[in-house]
């Protein structure tokens, strides 16, 4: 770990299209899994990511620098978090989740989480279908019957499922 | 975009770690995914179904509850279902009933944090019955629920880990009555965190809870403005209670503050006008005068003071209340 006093210590972190970064162990232990790899005395040399890419590892590494800047203040570090996501596209997202997943960092996931549900808010099965690329693996029968067990519309009231 | 493993053309939805797929779809909240995402494909229903998805289940308005015309009592129905007992923390707003409550309470036995906000359609003896079911209830939150001070006794009695309780209104300013602060006083004795917005108690019912309940940490008294906080008391307060808020602070942090006529202003042409004609000092705060008014009538210790401050209420109030209150018999005495 890096000493309390003196230099900050800096870890090199690798994606696995083989780009490197620095960054300071302190804005990098945000991810449990770097956290881990430090702990354990894995950080000395290279720290590989073999499940992110450059691009989106770029991104992370600037939440974490931003993120850990900020002192304690949760109103503060959540507005950053809204501003840092306000414009990733849908695909950088679904990148992201990956990689906060991965990452083990449960403040990102759960923004870029949020994030995502919110793109389908209030849209039909079949817009969320489209949006999300997921094919229809329903039998019609079962399809059916999901479809009464989940009624929760008043009578007359039109169901938004197809559109 | 460099090849990678997430970054397909289009990320691969349907394939995720289910974790990650259940991170995403908690996030909708239960209206959405009992109306959306079940139905996307087998492996949302999956995820959608599972127990894990519906400990805790926030179904307040601000959470999509009142954006479409749902059926919503059957709704919480089906999510307390798939909680498959393990759900510990419920928010409902509008669409409490008795009888849904009942649902829940038969079902939800691990419980410890249950809100329930503007619920209309419930007595004020309705959270009795279901109440007895939640032994593990730490938090009760009540806002624009009316209770009578039997429920709130049996609340302390059947909640011994209570540690949070809110009961928050603003239907009963004019009225004074210590009824509910001496309930608390009695029976929740765990309480570490007390916020009672709105309430018409006085400063007897105010000591009765500083006696009563000697862990709490936090109170909050914002618009209980007949509490007076004579003589020690606001000494008293602020010894004890580490946050504490006094009627007239600002309640612009939660939703009570959209109610304009609350502003000091407003309030101030009524507060003199009003309380302090129908409730002179003597007949509140003066124990012997109260006893004088009661008449040696066949109430208990505990309902004397009750009844000398329903006493107190004006006219109007108990017609207002008379609908619901014959099941607090201290306040039908009259």
């Amino acid at each position: 770990m890096a000493a309390e006093t003196g230099t900050p210590t800096t870890l090199t972190l690798k994606s696995n299209d083989d780009e490197l970064f620095s960054v300071a162990e302190s804005a990098a232990i945000l991810s449990v899994t770097i956290r881990n790899m430090v702990e354990d005395g894995c950080a000395g040399g290279v720290i590989p990511l073999d499940n992110v890419d450059g691009k989106t590892l770029a991104s992370v590494i600037t939440y974490m620098n931003g993120i850990s800047a900020i002192p304690a203040d949760e109103e503060k570090k959540k507005s950053y978090r809204d501003k840092f996501l306000s414009d990733k596209d849908f695909e950088t997202l679904a990148d992201m989740v990956l990689a906060a997943n991965y990452l083990n960092m449960s403040c990102l996931m759960d923004a870029v989480s949020a994030k995502i549900a919110q793109v389908m808010e209030k849209k039909s099965v079949g817009w969320v279908r489209r949006k999300f690329g997921i094919e229809n693996d329903y039998t019609p029968e079962e399809e059916a019957a999901v479809k009464e067990e989940h009624k929760w519309t008043f009578e007359g009231v039109e169901t938004d499922d197809d559109n | 975009m460099a090849a990678s493993s997430s970054a397909a053309a289009k990320p691969p939805w349907q394939e995720l770690p289910r974790e990650i797929t259940a991170a995403i779809l908690y996030k909708l909240g239960p209206f959405e995914i009992l109306t959306t995402a079940v139905k996307v494909c087998t492996a949302w229903r999956s995820v959608c179904q599972d127990p894990s998805m519906w400990r805790r289940v926030d179904m307040r308005s601000t959470n999509g509850g009142w954006e479409r015309p749902f059926k919503t009592e059957p709704m919480c129905r089906r999510a307390v279902d798939l909680s498959q007992g393990q759900l510990i923390d419920l928010s409902i707003e509008h669409f409490a009933t008795d009888d849904l409550l009942l649902y829940i309470s038969q079902r939800s036995s691990q419980l410890k944090r249950l809100q329930l906000i503007n619920s209309l359609h419930m007595f004020r003896n309705s959270l009795i019955g279901a109440i007895k079911n939640f032994p593990l209830l730490e938090e009760l939150h009540l806002e624009f629920t009316d209770v009578s001070r039997k429920t709130i006794e049996t609340i302390g009695e059947s909640c011994p880990l209570l540690k949070s309780f809110k009961l928050n209104t603003d239907w009963q300013k004019y009225t004074v009555s210590d009824a509910e602060a001496l309930a608390i006083s009695k029976s929740m004795h765990g309480l570490v965190h007390l916020q009672l917005i709105s309430n018409r108690m006085t400063d007897k019912g105010l000591n009765a809870i500083l006696e009563g309940c000697p862990n709490l940490e936090s109170l909050d008294l914002r618009r209980c403005f007949k509490v007076r906080l004579w003589g020690n008391l606001r000494n008293l307060c602020s010894e004890r209670i580490k946050d504490l808020k006094l009627p007239r602070d600002p309640i612009d942090d939660c939703r009570f503050g959209t109610h304009e006529v609350y502003n000091d202003d407003e309030y101030g042409t009524w507060d003199d006008d009003i309380y302090d004609d129908e409730t002179s000092e003597d007949d509140v705060y003066d124990d012997e005068s109260s006893d004088d008014f009661c008449g040696g009538c066949c109430c208990g210790d505990d309902d004397m003071d009750l009844v000398s401050d329903v006493a107190l209420d004006d006219d109007d109030d108990s017609m207002e209340y008379s609908g619901d209150e014959y099941d607090d018999e201290s306040e039908v005495s009259f």
